[in-house]
This record gives structure tokens, C-alpha cells and sequence, in this order.
């Protein structure tokens, strides 16, 4: 086999694929730009509501952008997108149940910092 | 090989891809619940003790805005090889690979010394809630990409043995391409969640 080769492909799968990189550099360019907007955010003298609101949208934007288009999820089946979704539901349950459960006012927080310490 | 031959073999290819895939996609789902504990541990205990460090003392927002830059745009390559090797373009797939590989290795030269200067200033795994669950999120993540790249690494070799199939190599690439947009995609919400959260209020801007 030569160094120079290409592996053959079907020519349609070609022409989808080249429609795809307009795609992905478009989304790239979205992506730095967000990331530059973010850094600026928090230097900004606006009400903490808004900017943790705007910082939290953006981020939840580029995360569904790149597990859309740059994991081809859109682009593959439903039986993905159910797989992934719940490993992100359970996480995202856990994270909720925690946050309800440790802010009451009946935890003591002794008891946790003696747990830590005990490891 | 006959037409019904053909089609056999072909029926039975196209089960084992979508296998490959799916387990791909599972495993990933799993590692969400995974970083998804670690994330949740960090901000819980953010939330329990807050007076504990002030993290704007430590982050280098620059840094980090940088890392997240690197890895975003690791990402795109990965995209693009990933692209690249579904076209068969074997040459294609091996510069955006190599790209990848060394925005991986920037990551983690950025990651070990902002690690360092931590460690510097006396933020160790020892010193409190914040430095465990702090280490140890942001450390299995660091270990994600060091993966990465050596599955990224050897697949790059590997296209050099002349043993590439063009369905076969094609699934293989798009399952590191997976892994690779997974550890992207956790960097995102770690930058928010841990990083720039802290600095809302403390830097000139509103604190209501």
C-alpha cells in the first residue's frame, strides 16, 4: 500500500461530509467567540442574576453544540441520543438531589468535615 | 463473492459498527454520571464551606479562557478528522489528528502548570475541601485527555501500517473522535461551573 493513497468511498458520501466542514468551521469560530464573550462577562459591571443566567446559557449552548453537530448526535440515531441523555439525566439528578439534601438546615456540617477527616 | 453474499457481509458489518457505536455512546453516558458526581462534589462542598479558599486568589481566568480556547479548537479537528477518514482521505485525517494530539499536549502542559502554582501557593489534596474535590475533578479530567491522546497517538501510528479498512479504521476514528468531544464538552461545564462562577461579583462587576 502507498503512502499517497485515498481508501476509496462512495462519491455521496464525499459530498456530505464537504457540506459538513462549512458546518464545523462556522460552529468553531461560534464556539471561540462564546468562550472570548465569557472571559468578558464576569469583568462586567452588570447584577450577578444576569451574568451567571448568561454564563450558564452560554455554556449549556456549547455543550449542546458540540455533542450536536461535532458528535454527529443530529446527524446518527434516537437510540444515541437516549443513551447519552440518560447518563446526563442521572448526573444532572444527582447533582439536584445533593443540592436539595445538603442545604437544609438539619445537616451538620460537623459530621461531614468529621467523615473527610476520617479518610 | 456473490450478491447475497455481499449483502450478508455487508448486513453483518453494519451490526457490528452500530455495536461499536452504541457501546461508545454508553460509555460515555456513564462517564457523564462520573464527572457528574465529581462536578456535584466540588459545588456542593463550594456551597457548605465557602469561606474556606477564595479561588480568585488562585485562577488565572487567562489561563484557563486559553486551556478551554485549546480544547474547542482540539475539537474541531477532531471533527475534521474524523470527516477526513469517513471521506478516505487518509493524509487529511492524519494533519488534523496530529493537531489534535498537540492541542492535547497543551492542555495538559497548561493544566500540570497551573497544578504547579497551586501547589505553589499552598492549595495541596491535603489542605481542606476545597483542594480534594478541586484535584481530584479537574485531575481525572487531565487523565481523560492523557488518554485521549495516547488513543489518538496510537491511531495515528497505526494509519501509517498500511492496515487501514475503510469501514473498520472509519467506526475506530469516530469512537476517539467521541472520547475526544466528550472531554471537551466536560471542560465546558467544568470552566463555568468551577472556574468563572467564582469570579462573578469579585472582579469591579455588580455584587447584589
Amino acid at each position: 500500500m502507498t503512502e499517497a493513497y485515498d481508501i476509496p468511498l462512495p462519491e455521496v458520501d464525499k459530498s456530505a461530509e464537504n457540506e459538513k466542514y462549512h458546518t464545523f468551521v462556522n460552529l468553531a469560530l461560534i464556539l471561540a467567540a462564546i468562550t472570548g464573550v465569557e472571559l468578558v462577562l464576569v469583568y462586567l459591571p452588570f447584577h450577578t442574576v444576569f451574568i451567571l443566567s448568561t454564563l450558564l446559557a452560554l455554556s449549556l449552548f456549547k455543550f449542546v453544540a458540540v455533542v450536536a453537530w461535532f458528535m454527529h448526535l443530529i446527524y446518527d440515531k434516537l437510540l444515541l441520543t437516549l443513551a447519552f441523555g440518560t447518563g446526563m439525566a442521572i448526573a444532572t439528578g444527582t447533582y439536584t438531589a445533593l443540592l436539595i439534601l445538603l442545604s437544609s438546615e438539619d445537616v451538620d456540617h460537623d459530621v461531614i468535615t468529621g467523615v473527610l477527616g476520617y479518610f | 463473492m456473490s450478491e447475497s453474499a455481499s449483502s450478508e457481509h455487508d448486513s453483518h458489518h453494519n451490526l457490528v459498527v452500530g455495536n461499536k457505536k452504541l457501546l461508545m455512546w454508553l460509555f460515555l453516558g456513564s462517564d457523564c454520571m462520573f464527572f457528574g458526581t465529581l462536578i456535584s462534589t466540588h459545588l456542593i462542598y463550594r456551597k457548605l464551606y465557602p469561606e474556606e479558599y477564595d479561588p480568585t486568589q488562585l485562577f488565572s481566568l487567562e489561563l484557563t479562557s486559553f486551556s478551554t480556547f485549546i480544547l474547542l479548537m482540539s475539537s474541531f479537528l477532531m471533527a475534521l478528522a474524523v470527516s477526513a477518514m469517513h471521506k478516505g482521505e487518509l493524509k487529511s485525517f492524519r494533519r488534523n489528528t496530529l493537531g489534535v494530539i498537540f492541542f492535547g499536549l497543551i492542555f495538559l502542559g497548561c493544566q500540570v502548570f497551573e497544578f504547579s502554582e497551586f501547589v505553589h501557593l499552598g492549595l495541596t489534596l491535603q489542605s481542606g475541601t476545597f483542594g480534594s474535590t478541586f484535584y481530584l475533578m479537574t485531575g481525572t479530567h487531565g487523565c481523560h485527555v492523557a488518554i485521549g491522546v495516547f488513543w489518538l497517538t496510537c491511531l495515528l501510528f497505526y494509519s501509517y501500517s498500511g492496515k487501514m479498512d475503510a469501514h473498520e479504521s472509519a467506526i475506530d476514528v469516530e469512537a476517539a473522535g467521541l472520547y475526544w468531544h466528550f472531554v471537551d464538552i466536560v471542560w465546558i461545564l467544568i470552566f463555568t461551573a468551577v472556574y468563572l462562577i467564582e469570579f462573578i461579583g469579585k472582579t469591579g462587576g455588580a455584587a447584589h
